[in-house]
């Protein structure tokens, strides 16, 4: 008979441990070239390729070339969307940290799925084309398909619960798998964000003028606005004492989350920051940590007006003017369901390395945000605690806490 | 933990009440079809259409002007079923119900019509106004916005299962203690593209009835509509087991799904299976999977709507269990039905692309 209460039942024990992470992102294929990139403030936005954009405002994206992508042998690959090979990808990575690592819950994060496939479909429907193709791309466009083709590729039988929280999915994937085995319900779960660059929402954001034309200057007073990224990125959490147990290498931990709903807007945050501050005093709460303990902000900053001026807001208010916070979408874009992943990756890299990753293309201060902003290089720091925010359409914000790996 | 259904409301082309749809399926009725128009292929399809009123029915709220019929459906079955909870002396307190959205199709009509103007004149004519109602979470966006709902939210997405694996998500999220509901909403609305979508997987047929353990297999009628279910720790039907559910990569894999899933939930102690034969290959491994119990899919009569199909068979399973009745199987091949227990009962449903998952209920 089922077990109802989970795998592990109840548990005392209430720290989760990171024993593994994979990432691809415009910055580079796994950890150590995307540390390379990341701590040489280096500038992965380039010439969108994938679909035409002259009639666009924004012409850039942060994108990663096919080759740096996994993809499975035989005549399945070629059904694969390219946001499968990124999970493929990141999962590579993280399993070959720890072979042992067996989930019994995958939650994972996500916007679009396989968009560009509805798009084949569409447009071939439009004109008249009776293409043999369609089932393939119907089927594969859904957003749980890619993490179902990772899965398989590896042999993986989790469930798996996709999150599709916008901007913030991937860090409310990571929270609540956090919260999973924290509650003692579950001892491994597998955790992450993943989304390819599509036309459809490419253009959409062009259409609401929050993509910029020029280069994405998060928390500058002359910021203009976004630019897309894509990517994938995923973590092996468990319960600490099971890690330990079994001699897993434990990489940090996830110690705080916090959620919390604006309903201000569809794509709007409130001006005055009660969104973002909510869910960070939240994740504060979780952590039980005070304020003055975070070390570092990784900040939403997706360099839109309205953004940045509510998130500058909250964060000075809750953590002060002190703290250090960059925007690293700044580097590589923003990768929508995966950014909250892939930015969990980059504290992790800066909690491991006792770096501060920059926030590039920033010239000069908003006068309304008042910050200490790691402007431009990255710098050595004491980084024990650091803080990531995601915030999305609809009013969702996530933000979590991790810190340095130790005894 | 203990988690029980405090709340229930829906829509479905058969009504919004849910006293009214549950005779209405206990007398065999069942939903009209309506043509849908393809205007590329001119391709006739039928499909059962949404009650009219529960669009029009609603609170006025700045969030509703715009926004899509799956966003309406869902608001018209969430205040339906808080209205549900509060009528059977639950207080709840909306700084502490979590929401949870299932999702499959989303909002196909608006992401279609945003993409069409792209396609057809270019990217300088997509709508600033349409796009945002294209992204997964605006529906759960906007019944937050409707709700006063400032906490968790979120918006799962996946096929015809995501209902049940919202349901063990709520489950997950009733283990905090600051939260003391979750309200779980499934909502779909039909497009003439979905029609051409799964007309092309083969999945669909041209006209009902939807014929479930047919041989072979003839397809399944869409439909729309919303369900939703509040989830507390105490109510009227209990929540004795929420499976995490299996994906599938193959109609064989979702065959060993299928079983392991019924198995877990103990589905031969069970009176009845709640599936969700539709018509398709799901039937027979349905079938297959849960050996001599009794099943009964009610999708003959309300069709297949896919993102809420599952909270429709949580809601009809919660129907069984208050009213010890089951409504007749439509349009399947004749078989006797035993006599039936109704006291505990196992919701199975297998999604056409992918996943499997269930519940175990008892009063």
């Amino acid at each position: 008979m089922f077990t109802f209460t989970g795998t592990n039942g109840k548990t005392n024990a209430d720290r989760v441990a990171i024993v593994g992470a994979g990432v691809v992102s415009p910055l580079g294929r796994g950890l150590s070239a995307t540390s390379d990139a990341l701590f040489s403030g280096r500038d992965c936005v380039t010439a969108i390729t994938h679909f035409d954009v002259t009639q666009c405002r924004c012409k850039t994206a942060g994108q990663i070339a096919d080759h740096q992508l996994s993809k499975p042998r035989g005549r399945r690959a070629r059904r694969l969307h390219r946001a499968a090979a990124m999970m493929i990808t990141a999962l590579e990575e993280m399993l070959a940290q720890d072979r042992q690592f067996t989930p019994e819950l995958a939650v994972i994060g996500t916007t679009s799925g396989g968009m560009s496939f509805g798009e084949n479909y569409y447009r071939a429907l439009q004109r008249h084309d009776a293409t043999r193709r369609a089932p393939e791309w119907i089927a594969n466009y859904p957003p749980q398909k890619p993490v179902a083709d990772a899965f398989e590729a590896f042999d993986i039988s989790a469930p798996a619960q996709i999150i599709a929280n916008a901007c913030a999915s991937g860090t409310n994937a990571i929270g609540h798998a956090f919260d999973c085995i924290r509650s003692g319900r579950y001892r491994r779960v597998l955790t992450g964000g993943y989304d390819a660059i599509s036309e459809l929402v490419f253009v959409g954001f062009d259409s609401l003028q929050a993509s910029t034309p020029d280069k994405c200057r998060p928390f500058d007073r002359q910021r203009t606005g976004m630019v897309l990224g894509e990517g994938a990125a995923v973590f092996a959490l468990e319960n600490f004492d099971s890690a330990r147990a079994r001699g897993a290498n434990i990489l940090g931990e996830i110690i705080g989350y916090g959620i919390s709903t604006d309903n201000h807007h569809l794509t709007q945050p409130d001006p005055s920051g009660v969104g973002p501050r909510h869910a960070m005093k939240r994740a504060l709460r979780s952590a039980r940590i005070a304020p003055e303990q975070i070390d570092y902000v990784n900040a939403h900053g997706t360099a839109t007006v309205f953004n940045d001026a509510a998130e500058g807001k909250a964060i000075a208010e809750l953590l002060g003017k002190s703290v250090p916070v960059s925007s690293t979408k700044s580097m590589m874009g923003h990768s929508l369901g995966a950014a909250g992943a892939i930015e969990a990756v980059f504290c992790l890299l800066a909690l491991q390395k006792q770096i501060l990753p920059p926030n590039i293309n920033f010239r000069s201060a908003d006068d309304d945000v008042d910050l200490n902003i790691v402007a431009n290089e990255s710098r050595p720091a004491k980084i024990d605690i650091v803080l990531s925010n995601s915030f999305g359409f609809g009013g969702t914000n996530a933000s979590i806490v991790m810190r340095r790996a130790n005894e | 933990m203990s988690i029980s259904i405090a709340g229930a409301g829906w829509v479905t082309p058969l009504g919004s009440s849910i006293s009214e749809v549950w005779e209405s399926l206990c007398r065999g009725d069942e939903a009209t079809a309506e043509p849908i128009c393809d205007p590329v292929g001119a391709k006739p399809y039928l499909v059962y259409r949404g009650p009219e009123n529960a669009l029009t029915n609603l609170p006025r709220h700045a969030r509703l002007r715009r926004a899509s019929a799956i966003s309406r459906f869902s608001a018209a079955a969430g205040l339906s079923a808080l209205d549900h909870a509060r009528s059977t002396s639950h207080k709840i307190d909306m700084q502490r119900v979590a929401l949870v959205f299932a999702i499959a199709n989303g909002g196909v009509i608006y992401t279609k019509r945003f993409y069409h103007d792209i396609v057809t004149t270019g990217a300088q004519s997509a709508s600033p106004l349409l796009f945002p109602e294209t992204v997964f979470n605006a529906p759960a966006s906007h019944l937050a916005a409707l709700l006063g709902i400032e906490g968790a939210s979120y918006t799962l997405v996946g096929d015809g299962a995501v209902g049940l694996v919202a349901i063990k998500m709520a489950e997950n999220l009733l283990a905090e203690d600051d939260i003391d509901f979750c309200l779980v909403v499934a909502a779909e609305e039909a497009d003439w593209l979905l029609c051409d979508a799964y007309h092309k997987w083969r999945l669909l047929r041209a006209a009902p009835p939807i014929e479930p353990f047919a041989h072979p297999p003839r397809g399944a009628i869409l439909s729309e509509g919303a369900g939703a279910v509040l989830v507390g720790r105490n109510g009227a039907v209990r929540i004795e087991a929420a499976h995490a559910g299996k994906y599938f990569s193959s109609r064989k894999h979702a065959a060993a799904a299928l079983t392991k899933v019924a198995r877990d939930l103990g589905s031969d102690d069970a009176s009845v299976v709640i599936g969700s034969a539709n018509g398709t290959f799901i039937d027979a491994l349905e079938r297959n999977a849960v050996g001599t119990t009794e099943i009964y899919s009610a999708k003959p009569a309300l069709g297949e709507s896919v993102g809420a199909s599952a909270l429709w068979q949580v809601i009809v399973a919660t129907q069984f269990l208050a009213t010890k009745q089951l409504p007749p199987l439509l349009h399947a091949p004749t078989r006797e039905r035993a006599k039936i227990i109704a006291d505990r009962v196992v919701v199975l449903s297998c999604g056409l692309n992918q996943q499997v998952a269930g519940l175990r209920l008892s009063i």
